[in-house]
């Protein structure tokens, strides 16, 4: 979560989220800027993949464009707004599935080193740091591709969305339990696959 | 010790969600159950590698704002749309029901709906019989027919006497033209042959005043010619015989002369003059 203060306030100004409801377009845009990131994030963890996740952003933010007027509760706002992400996630996953075809991009590298993994991210940083941080997130990203999508689910937005296990139950439509429950499998299953590539605190520290 | 959390409150404990009872009672759960707490530790571990994981920078799309008007107005919202369907529906019914006259009556277990009210006719015709009918139909086929052949002969015979007419018309128009221009062409000839005449006999009297003085004229010329040559030739004559008569003068002279002087020179030289007479 890299917002700036100011920005984390306005993503939750009542406020702004009433002007925008009211048909404000600079305050839909405005709620557009300050969301596009998160919701990007969390279709490209899911995904593992760029373009699937701007896809699923820009329809997210169309749909919240012309959904947003019949949103009663501004409290409700950011499982709201989830949801229609996951389930635009959940919609390009039946169609990806559906199509049965194989990006070679997404080729599970096994204990190779990937292609992708030199891809330089054009940070202006150490370079060795930055390939090494690249690395390390591209090999943590596979381990979560490996969790069953519910299970993907429920980790990125609890883990790197910081949504309460309540706005998950909204924004999924299951049962707090049920969410909780598919964390602690979650957590687990990443466990045992980190454990399987030896993917340790000891082995990574020195990044850490 | 009979309290056991299950899997969610142990989630729930493990990122700070549980009220302080809760999380008090997981607690001392914890302390007495280290293989449950190692667990859990372990997926704090898990949790901090994971955290590991950073953002993807993006940068949202420009947002294009359109100044679409959202407050439609009234006549183009939909309840407005609705009633006035309704209320056109309504008014075109009434005025059908109006132009129509629909009437609908329930008698004797029979529901009739009609439009206009044309009811007795259908009961008389009813009462015609197969045979009425077919005598009405040959009555009226017959005075059909009469009229047919009425109206036939009628034009017939108003053609014949227009033909008749016509050709009578054409005739006696025909034949006072014809009569005009046999009138007309025995005039013309008579007039056309006089004209004729008359032009010829002024050519010729023409022909003959032209022709007469011409010979005059030439006969004239003629003479006047003819007296000048004769004047000319008389005047060349004379001139001539003067010449000669001249000549003639001249000669006699020179032989006087001669003469003389033989003359005089016998008489001087008798002899001589004899011998010069022999030698001459």
């Amino acid at each position: 979560m890299a917002e700036t203060l100011p920005d984390i306030v306005m993503m939750h100004s009542d406020a702004l989220l009433e002007r925008a409801r009211q048909g404000d377009k600079n305050a839909q845009g405005k709620l557009v800027q300050l969301w596009y990131k998160r919701i990007y994030n969390f279709a490209y963890k899911f995904f593992f993949d760029h373009d699937l996740a701007m896809e699923v952003s820009q329809k997210t933010f169309i749909s919240m464009h012309r959904n947003l007027a019949g949103l009663h509760e501004t409290a409700r706002f950011k499982s709201w707004l989830y949801t229609i992400a996951v389930n635009y996630c959940r919609e390009e996953l039946r169609k990806r599935k559906a199509s049965r075809s194989v990006s070679l991009n997404d080729f599970p590298a096994g204990n190779e080193v990937s292609y992708r993994w030199e891809t330089s991210s054009g940070r202006s940083d150490n370079p060795e740091k930055q390939l090494r941080h690249t690395e390390l997130s591209d090999l943590l990203q596979q381990c979560l591709m490996e969790l069953s999508a519910e299970q993907r689910e429920v980790v990125i937005m609890k883990e790197y969305e910081g949504l309460k296990f309540r706005e998950i139950a909204e924004a999924l439509q299951v049962s707090e339990n049920t969410v909780k429950s598919r964390m602690y499998y979650g957590l687990d299953g990443l466990k045992k696959i980190l454990e399987k590539r030896n993917i340790t605190k000891d082995t990574l520290g020195y990044e850490l | 010790m009979s309290y056991k959390p299950d899997e969610g409150t142990l989630v729930a404990y493990l990122y700070g969600e549980l009220d302080a009872a809760e999380t008090e009672r997981v607690r001392q759960y914890l302390e007495q159950h280290p293989q449950i707490r190692e667990q859990l530790q372990q997926m704090g571990d898990v949790r901090k590698l994971m955290g590991a994981l950073s953002d993807v920078e993006v940068i949202a799309p420009p947002v294009f704002v359109d100044h679409q008007q959202n407050s439609t107005p009234f006549w183009k919202a939909g309840y407005f749309k609705i009633t006035i369907g309704i209320a056109a529906s309504l008014l075109f019914l009434l005025v059908a029901a109006r132009l129509i006259g629909p009437e609908v009556t329930y008698s004797n277990g029979e529901l009739r709906i009609s439009f206009n009210n044309t009811t007795p006719i259908a009961e008389q015709e009813q009462q015609l019989t197969a045979n009425e009918v077919q005598h009405m139909i040959n009555q009226s086929l017959v005075k059909n027919n009469e009229t047919i052949a009425g109206s036939w002969e009628a034009s017939n015979q108003k053609i014949r006497e227009s033909l008749q007419r016509n050709l009578d018309n054409n005739s006696a128009r025909i034949d006072k033209l014809m009569a005009v221009a046999s009138q007309a062409s025995q005039d013309q000839v008579r007039t056309f042959v006089a004209g004729l005449q008359e032009e010829n006999l002024k050519l010729m009297k023409d022909y003959f005043q032209l022709s007469a003085k011409d010979q005059q004229m030439y006969v004239e010329n003629l003479l006047v010619d003819f007296t000048k040559y004769l004047q000319e030739q008389r005047k060349q004559d004379l001139l001539l015989f003067q010449v000669r008569m001249n000549s003639i003068e001249k000669n006699t002279d020179q032989f006087k002369q001669e003469t003389e002087q033989i003359l005089a020179s016998i008489i001087s030289n008798p002899e001589g003059a004899i011998r010069k007479v022999n030698n001459y």
